[in-house]
């Protein structure tokens, strides 16, 4: 009398159907169920062992040759070879296309200051008083995007601002002062606390009224466009990445069908 | 018949050097190679069947391996080595042999410093 085969064997036997390639499948099941059944039958290990063990292998095995048949296939079939090929050319390509615009990006946002810190720097190194070169108004660096100015001594101290965090006058690292003293002009971003960051100019004063000129402007609008700008490629990358996936199982599928669709 | 070299397979994975040593005993089916591989002297690898079948396939597809044709049972087939798979299995031996024996002799040199 032929015994029914215990649950985990016949649960193995399920996943097999399941997960194992089918190619391998068709041609060793029996054998493989066999296996495990004298395996089974001799076993010395605890049953939980045991059958982890052959799940683990079942499992295992199974993603290694669906890998290995996918890859057999990506250069047995030329048209996924080429496929895949053409997705990288475009990631790269895309991926330098992003980088490029995000660079412009943060380029234009030196602008207008880079003109105003050279404008200001004329002004106050031709001898026009501080009071004058200064237009009366405040703006708020935090929440505002209209570029500041503000006009350090020679010792980096405050002397005029158009700009204020809080209602105080904010000031760059000293290393900046440092680096202007022997240069004319820098320009970085700035970060005087978290969450604000801004694109700054910084330009020498010479003449009558040595010092330095600072003019920044909030980069939050950039950021802004730089997330943008990433998502807008991200969705674009998928999308593309979609339709060569699907142009390709399309061409294969027509290729294997003795059909050429793009023939006329 | 294949007309690659022995070289050409090396290194083997330790299952397949497991299955071929236990199939140079002689022709084994599935669990026979399983119980042989797991022993110290089979090299103590656990196959299970996943890895064992998969890998026999490859291995009769590189002609290293065949089925004999005698089965006591149609779920038990026996396989034994062709030629190229004693060969191989020849060409794999040396090559541990001798990776074995630099690895003795600088261990020993080791010891002698220490």
């Amino acid at each position: 009398m032929k015994h029914p085969d215990p649950l985990p064997l016949a649960a193995y036997a399920q996943t097999i159907e399941l997960i194992y390639p089918k190619h391998l499948r068709e041609r060793y099941q029996d054998q493989m169920l066999q296996t495990a059944r004298d395996a089974n039958g001799e076993r010395t290990d605890s049953a939980v062992y045991f059958w982890a063990h052959l799940y683990t292998d079942l499992v295992r095995s199974s993603l290694q040759e669906h890998i290995r048949m996918f890859r057999n296939d990506l250069f047995a079939r030329p048209i996924f070879f080429h496929t895949l090929t053409l997705a990288l050319i475009l990631t790269v390509w895309g991926l330098f296309a992003a980088m490029s615009i995000q660079g412009a990006l943060r380029r234009s946002a030196d602008q207008p200051q880079l003109r105003m810190a050279q404008d200001y720097a004329a002004v106050l190194a031709s001898g026009s008083t501080v009071e004058d070169t200064f237009p009366k108004v405040h703006v708020d660096i935090e929440h505002s995007p209209e570029p500041f100015a503000i006009y350090y001594n020679s010792a980096g101290q405050p002397v005029a601002a158009t700009g204020h965090i809080s209602d105080t006058v904010p000031s760059p690292p000293s290393g900046v002062f440092e680096y202007l003293r022997t240069h004319p002009s820098d320009k970085f971003t700035w970060q005087p606390h978290r969450g604000l960051r801004i694109a700054a100019v910084m330009q020498r004063v010479d003449g009558s009224k040595p010092g330095f000129i600072l003019v920044g402007r909030s980069l939050q609008a950039t950021e802004l466009e730089t997330v943008t700008l990433r998502r807008a490629t991200f969705v674009s990358w998928a999308l593309l990445m979609c339709l060569l996936a699907a142009g390709a199982m399309y061409l294969d599928r027509a290729q294997r069908m003795g059909s050429t669709p793009l023939a006329t | 018949m294949s007309s690659q070299t022995p070289e050409h397979f090396l290194p083997l994975t330790p299952a397949v050097f497991a299955i071929l040593l236990a199939l140079s005993q002689g022709e084994r089916h599935g669990y026979g190679i399983m119980k042989q591989a797991a022993l110290p002297a089979g090299g103590e690898i656990k196959l299970g069947p996943g890895t064992l079948y998969g890998t026999l396939d490859r291995l009769m597809r590189d002609a290293l391996v065949e089925e004999t044709g005698f089965t006591d049972d149609e779920r038990r087939r026996y396989y034994r080595l062709t030629g190229l798979g004693t060969r191989v299995l020849a060409a794999e031996t040396s090559r541990l042999s001798a990776a074995l024996k630099t690895a003795r002799t600088r261990l020993a040199a080791e010891e002698v410093r220490a």
